[in-house]
């Protein structure tokens, strides 16, 4: 069985869904464990939160980008 | 805005951000924006050539990556990778969280509120998460990015980073537990 620490560490890779053995490890654990259970609930949170977030366009100057490329692109 | 340049412009807009962020985690702060902008004169000039062998957002970011790579050797300048070693203290994974038989000493705290919806209408926590991804490391970042917003495949991440798979998944949960909490301490304090 896997230890608190473990699970901590290993959570993302969880969520990721990225090794089926260890999927199945945490998941047991997960029964066992209200604080555990938390931790990754929390770390699911913070993924949907932080995608939204970050996922709005940022501001960019994109005609002063668009006109030095344009005068870097030129024939010299 | 001619057609071409409006569908430019919006490549820009979409991707300009990322582009420092990798830029800068390769070859550092100083020459992160040459970097960017030859990509950008490279990409804007050989955008006709793209062959669809990989998104066109891989194609840019391993444009910028190439250049960034070729710029970094020419200053002789190392990728650091230190922030790999060991563990930050005071983060979730240090190990004061928990005791001798592993399991947590300090478990994690409850949350006011656990809804996406209602948290992601606190100005102040947008703030907060901005101010936070600015604070990481360059590389937790460009990985972060990468595959949380851009959802890059963890192969092309390994490749474009020139780092491994191991290493891209240990930045990738260090970034998001940074991230984290930030969020448990605004729910405790309302700020970052």
């Amino acid at each position: 069985m896997l230890k608190c620490k473990q699970v901590a560490r290993l959570a993302s890779d969880y969520l990721d869904n990225s090794d089926e053995s260890i999927n199945w490890k945490v998941r047991m654990h997960l029964l066992m464990c209200s604080h555990c259970r938390r931790f990754v609930r929390h770390l699911k949170i913070t993924r949907i939160v932080t995608r939204s977030v970050l996922s709005e366009t940022p501001d960019t100057d994109v005609d002063d980008v668009l006109r030095r490329i344009k005068e870097a692109a030129k024939p010299q | 805005m001619q057609g071409n340049d409006v569908a430019f412009a919006q490549l820009i807009r979409q991707h300009q951000n990322t582009m420092l962020y990798l830029a800068r985690s390769i070859v550092g702060d100083v020459f992160a924006e040459d970097v960017v902008q030859e990509a950008w004169v490279s990409i804007y000039a050989n955008i006709g050539k793209f062959e669809r062998r990989s998104s066109l957002k891989t194609w840019v970011y391993r444009i910028v990556s190439n250049l960034a790579t070729t710029r970094r050797r020419k200053e002789s300048r190392k990728s650091s990778l230190d922030e790999l070693d060991g563990e930050v203290s005071g983060s979730y994974l240090d190990a004061s969280n928990f005791k001798n038989d592993g399991h947590w000493k300090t478990p994690p705290r409850s949350w006011q509120t656990e809804s996406p919806d209602q948290l992601l209408e606190e100005q102040q926590l947008k703030h907060c998460i901005h101010k936070t991804l600015d604070k990481l490391p360059d590389l937790q970042k460009s990985v972060f990015l990468l595959r949380e917003i851009e959802q890059i495949a963890f192969e092309d991440i390994c490749e474009l980073l020139n780092i491994s798979a191991a290493n891209v998944r240990v930045l990738l949960h260090r970034a998001r537990l940074e991230l984290m909490q930030m969020i448990d301490r605004y729910q405790e304090t309302g700020s970052c």
